[in-house]
């Protein structure tokens, strides 16, 4: 099984890896800065779970996120966000997410997320 | 004066905790106006405030309304929230409101909720508290913000600036948050602590 964690914040990232690294040991984890270098990863490397944030430079999650699916129509993604909107939440699950979960990402929090997908 | 700046890491750090904050804050000011807010990057700059000041000359519109609120603790300064009298009319709009009394009020409001969510979210990820004064409010002409107390009590700044954007109401403020050194101090050893917890 392959992750991918996409975050433009460096903070961000290592939290993610560290909560997968804590619920899973050692996984292959990819990890991109902002949407276009996220569907690179994807087109090339195919991994089977995204983490994905939505406020990023360069693409966001939203643009990034049916990109992703089209390239690879298996991969399960999970979006990351602060904005914890109702409006944000729906639209992403319109566009094919898994799940909407809020900031931050705890070891916790993560067990759950990788029990529901 | 000793001249602090924050390393890439910190600023990191920084940005990333303040988007986590803001998002939980634009949430509650969205259910309040009962709209969708879109978010945006924060930006976080160390600066003079007299640098601050050159920064409002790139704002639209003559004349502002400001509001401020002062928070306390080990993390402490004061919180600003800056939106121009056409988002303020188109607030009043869109909130249905009858006069400039109500408007004030709120206007008022929207600060206390929007900066003291805002503040309590960006200390409790630092695991600290605050405690705040009631929010103040005053209308300025652009070229008078100098002139504003609240920029005359602190000397270096860690400015915090970030949007609030209701794009279908047409309404945008922004906000910014004023901490003095010893704050800024505090808040760098935190700032490598949460890192170095995660390396």
């Amino acid at each position: 099984m392959t992750y991918l964690v996409t975050d433009d914040s460096k903070l961000a990232r290592l939290t993610l890896v560290k909560s997968l690294k804590t619920n899973l040991g050692e996984v292959e984890i990819l990890q991109a800065k902002n949407g276009l270098e996220a569907v690179e990863i994807v087109k090339n490397k195919k991994p089977d779970i995204v983490f994905l944030d939505l406020t990023m430079p360069e693409m966001d999650g939203y643009e990034a996120l049916p990109l992703m699916i089209e390239i690879h129509p298996k991969i399960k993604v999970v979006v990351v966000s602060a904005d914890v909107q109702t409006q944000a939440k729906e639209r992403v699950i319109s566009l094919g997410a898994q799940l909407h979960i809020q900031k931050p990402i705890n070891a916790d929090k993560m067990h759950e997320i990788l029990e529901i997908i | 004066m000793k001249t602090y700046e924050l390393t890439e890491d910190e600023r990191d750090v920084l940005q990333e905790l303040m988007n986590v904050a803001y998002g939980s804050a634009s949430a509650v000011v969205a259910d309040m106006l009962e709209a969708f807010a879109s978010l945006s990057i924060p930006k976080i700059n160390v600066m003079e405030v007299s640098k601050l000041l050159e920064t409002f000359a790139e704002l639209k519109g003559s004349s502002y309304f400001f509001s401020t609120q002062v928070f306390s603790g080990e993390f402490n300064g004061e919180s600003a929230f800056f939106i121009n009298e056409e988002s303020a009319k188109n607030l009043a709009k869109h909130l249905e409101l009858e006069n400039d009394e109500d408007l004030d009020d709120a206007i008022l409001e929207l600060t206390n909720v929007l900066t003291s969510t805002l503040t309590t979210k960006l200390a409790g990820e630092m695991e600290t508290a605050v405690s705040f004064s009631l929010p103040s409010i005053s209308k300025v002409a652009l070229d008078e913000i100098g002139d504003v107390e609240t920029f005359k009590q602190y000397s270096q700044v860690i400015v915090i600036n970030t949007e609030l954007n209701f794009k279908d109401q047409q309404i945008n403020g922004k906000i910014f948050i004023l901490t003095k050194d010893e704050s800024i101090q505090w808040l760098k050893t935190k700032l490598n602590t949460i890192l170095e917890q995660l390396i």
